[in-house]
């Protein structure tokens, strides 16, 4: 060959190369030569979370199509489409983050968006940082996945903790109107997961502080999809209780609280943590069964009676999903989805790290509790907006009866049903 | 602390009563056809939507819905025994084929439910869903007492058809030895369709009375065979006056173990127990007998 034949040759490879290279890298393809913004994200379509995960959707689809709407996102001095590469993850860690690995280093996605449940959040989040690559997400509470010190993980879900605090804060307030004995005996009953720990950790934190305002009589966990709970609830009869105050998922609640009502117990105070007012729930068991059950949930559309930007979302949901009121899953996957546009829009840039700075300090405007969404180093970048406590009325409604500031409604502190 | 006592008794023997029901079929398929039905949990579920259905759209009470849901289930495993486990070498029936087979039965079981009802979790509420009466000073849940009536006629209904019918006798003497069945001219493969049809059909039973207690999605049914499987273990295979001792055992080990350990754990014991049979008597707590 030819010696300059040949240099040609190395300097094409040498280019190619480069030119790979500069494909590799993170953050390496400037706003200029972007059309669009590929966003990828997966969520449990199938599978166990296949409920959860198609409300998901719905708010991630809101949120596209508001966006596209105006041309999309202001990046720098030009607008930039955005553009969803959903996967179904079939409810499965596995799958899950095998798929993240697939939108970053197949379909080269700019950002990811996250799936629903702490558990596959937990793992999946891993693919954002081993790939440098920003990812949001609004459906993993647990604090230990935030506690881990990932610099590309931003969740929109307020710590579990935040729910037992909250639910604590307003038992407070019924206490010193007098409502409540002083001191009172708690049950803390929690699921054996992430979720049931930092529920304990957040009633029993606010005890310690309580100056003795509260005892705590029974503490146990249970496993999940327990088939009898007689011998548990047994013990909280027997420890004879003032507040039952109990974390569990649907089946949980469901299963537990019939048990509860069998056994004809009663107490001033019932909780199942963020379970009370779903409709399944109130099919199961019965209007007047779940009759003054406390929950605290993360959002309710009830929001919209006191929040421009929530009555708006639950406008535009309605108007998109035949009229239907959307759940707290629909609004974190909008909101999520609404911090990440956010994000870009201030990088000026569609780039990685000047995104992730941006979300490492963020503060928007927002459509949950509080009106603003705040993530920060200190909280893991971790949202830490206060729950929204709910009570099942009588009347078959859930008003929001704290925090006081967004109430649509006034609490029953002292159940009516024990004074049968 | 004797009411607190009473009260556990109660709970014991009222979760005997459901995991016996939920452990007849698993121990009678595999007393005849020496087959781990890992598809039972798959028919649990199926009973259980098949009980909401009836109950859902015909508003059919779910204890009237149990002939149908028995002979439905039938149906099912009889089909499943003929279209696929029949295919089985008789040898290797019992080893990894077979696992690998009512797994995967078990899997589009699953899928098929997940297809057709989506992973929303139902739950089947009669007027009596939430009854209690009152009885030695504590409450007893109506259903589960309905569950243990249940779980007390149908090992004594198997027991009639077993010991003073044809098929019955049949059924032992093929669960004892089926290539000497075969030489008297009794016919192994429709005997072994039936039991697998039976044993199918008990599994939607405990399906359908378990709809009545708790919610389900079609991910139910492991837990439920993993319960059905130590009772069945620690009775003895093939043994339903075990099968019921050992439930009520596994029961009360449960139940009283919160007296000591964190709830939490309760489950557990059931585990260690099992483990701790196998090691010392291998035959189950009451040896191994054929269908007595």
């Amino acid at each position: 060959m030819h010696r300059p034949v040949r240099h040609a040759l190395q300097v094409r490879i040498a280019a190619l190369a480069a030119a790979a290279l500069a494909a590799a890298l993170p953050g390496a393809a400037p706003a200029a030569e972007k059309a669009k913004i590929v966003i990828g994200a997966t969520l449990p379509l199938t599978g166990a979370e296949a409920r959860v995960g198609g409300f998901f959707k719905e708010g991630y689809d809101l949120a596209f199509e508001q966006a596209n709407k105006s041309g999309g996102i202001q990046v720098g001095n030009k607008k930039l489409p955005v553009e969803l590469i959903l996967q179904d993850d079939t409810s499965t860690q596995a799958t899950a983050v095998s798929l993240a690995d697939r939108l970053v280093n197949s379909d080269h996605v700019d950002f990811l968006l996250g799936t629903y449940g702490s558990t596959l959040v937990e793992a999946q989040s891993t693919v954002g940082d081993q790939n440098r690559i920003p990812y949001v997400n609004g459906g993993g509470a647990a604090t230990k996945i935030h506690k881990r010190k990932f610099k590309y993980l931003f969740g929109l879900l307020a710590p579990v903790e935040l729910l037992g605090q909250t639910l604590m804060q307003w038992i407070d307030g019924e206490q010193k109107a007098g409502k409540l004995p002083k001191p009172s005996k708690i049950a803390v009953v929690w699921e054996n997961t992430a979720h049931g720990k930092d529920f304990r950790t957040g009633i029993s934190e606010y005890v310690k502080k309580s100056g003795g305002a509260y005892q705590i009589a029974v503490d146990e966990s249970f496993e999940l999809n327990g088939k009898d709970f007689g011998a548990l609830l047994g013990k909280v009869k027997a420890a004879g209780v003032d507040l039952f105050l109990v974390d569990a998922h649907l089946p949980d609640y469901i299963t537990m609280h019939r048990q509860y009502v069998q056994a004809g117990l009663c107490h001033k105070v019932v909780s199942y943590g963020a379970r009370g007012s779903e409709k399944a729930a109130v099919e199961a068991l019965g209007a007047e069964n779940v009759e003054y059950v406390v929950s605290g949930v993360w959002w309710s559309p009830l929001l919209a009676e006191k929040s421009p930007l929530a009555r708006d979302f639950v406008q535009a949901f309605k108007a998109r999903y035949g009229g239907r009121d959307p759940e707290w899953f629909q609004a974190l996957g909008y909101e999520s989805a609404r911090a990440l546009f956010t994000a870009i829009q201030k990088a000026g840039k569609v780039d990685r790290e000047a995104v992730r700075e941006q979300l490492s300090h963020l503060s928007m405007p927002s459509l949950l509790p509080g009106g603003t969404l705040v993530l920060d180093a200190k909280h893991g970048f971790q949202a830490q907006n206060a729950f929204v406590v709910q009570q099942n009325m009588k009347d078959g409604t859930s008003p929001i009866i704290y925090p006081k500031d967004i109430a649509t409604g006034q609490g029953v502190g002292a159940n009516p049903r024990c004074a049968k | 602390m004797l009411a607190r006592l009473v009260d556990l008794a109660v709970s014991a023997v009222l979760l005997a009563g459901l995991y016996a029901t939920m452990a007849y079929g698993l121990g009678l398929i595999y007393g005849v056809l020496r087959v781990v039905n890992l598809a039972h949990g798959g028919v649990i579920m199926a009973g259980a939507y098949i009980g909401w259905v009836l109950f859902g759209w015909a508003h059919l009470d779910p204890y009237l819905s149990i002939p149908i849901v028995v002979v439905a289930c039938f149906a099912l495993g009889a089909v499943t025994y003929r279209l696929l486990v029949r295919h089985l070498p008789r040898g290797a029936a019992g080893g990894p084929a077979s696992l690998l087979l009512l797994f995967g039965v078990w899997l589009v079981l699953r899928n098929a439910a997940y297809l057709l009802f989506t992973g929303d979790d139902q739950a089947i509420r009669t007027t009596y869903s939430t009854r209690s009466v009152a009885l030695f000073g504590t409450y007893l849940s109506v259903n589960r007492l309905a569950v243990l009536g249940v779980a007390v006629v149908t090992p004594l209904v198997l027991h009639f058809v077993l010991r003073r019918t044809y098929l019955g006798r049949a059924i032992r003497a093929v669960g004892q030895n089926p290539d000497s069945c075969t030489l008297v001219g009794i016919d192994v493969g429709r005997i072994y369709t039936v039991t697998f049809g039976i044993g199918t059909a008990l599994a939607g039973l405990a399906g359908l009375l378990a709809a009545t207690i708790f919610s389900f999605n079609p991910s139910s049914g492991s837990s439920e065979l993993l319960k059905s499987f130590v009772v069945v273990v620690l009775g003895g295979l093939g043994s339903f006056l075990g099968t019921g001792l050992a439930a009520l055992i596994l029961a009360v080990v449960e139940v009283f173990a919160i007296l000591v350990l964190p709830s939490y754990l309760t489950a557990a014991v059931g585990f260690v127990m099992l483990v701790v049979v196998l090691v010392l008597r291998p035959g189950g707590l009451f040896g191994h007998r054929v269908l007595g």
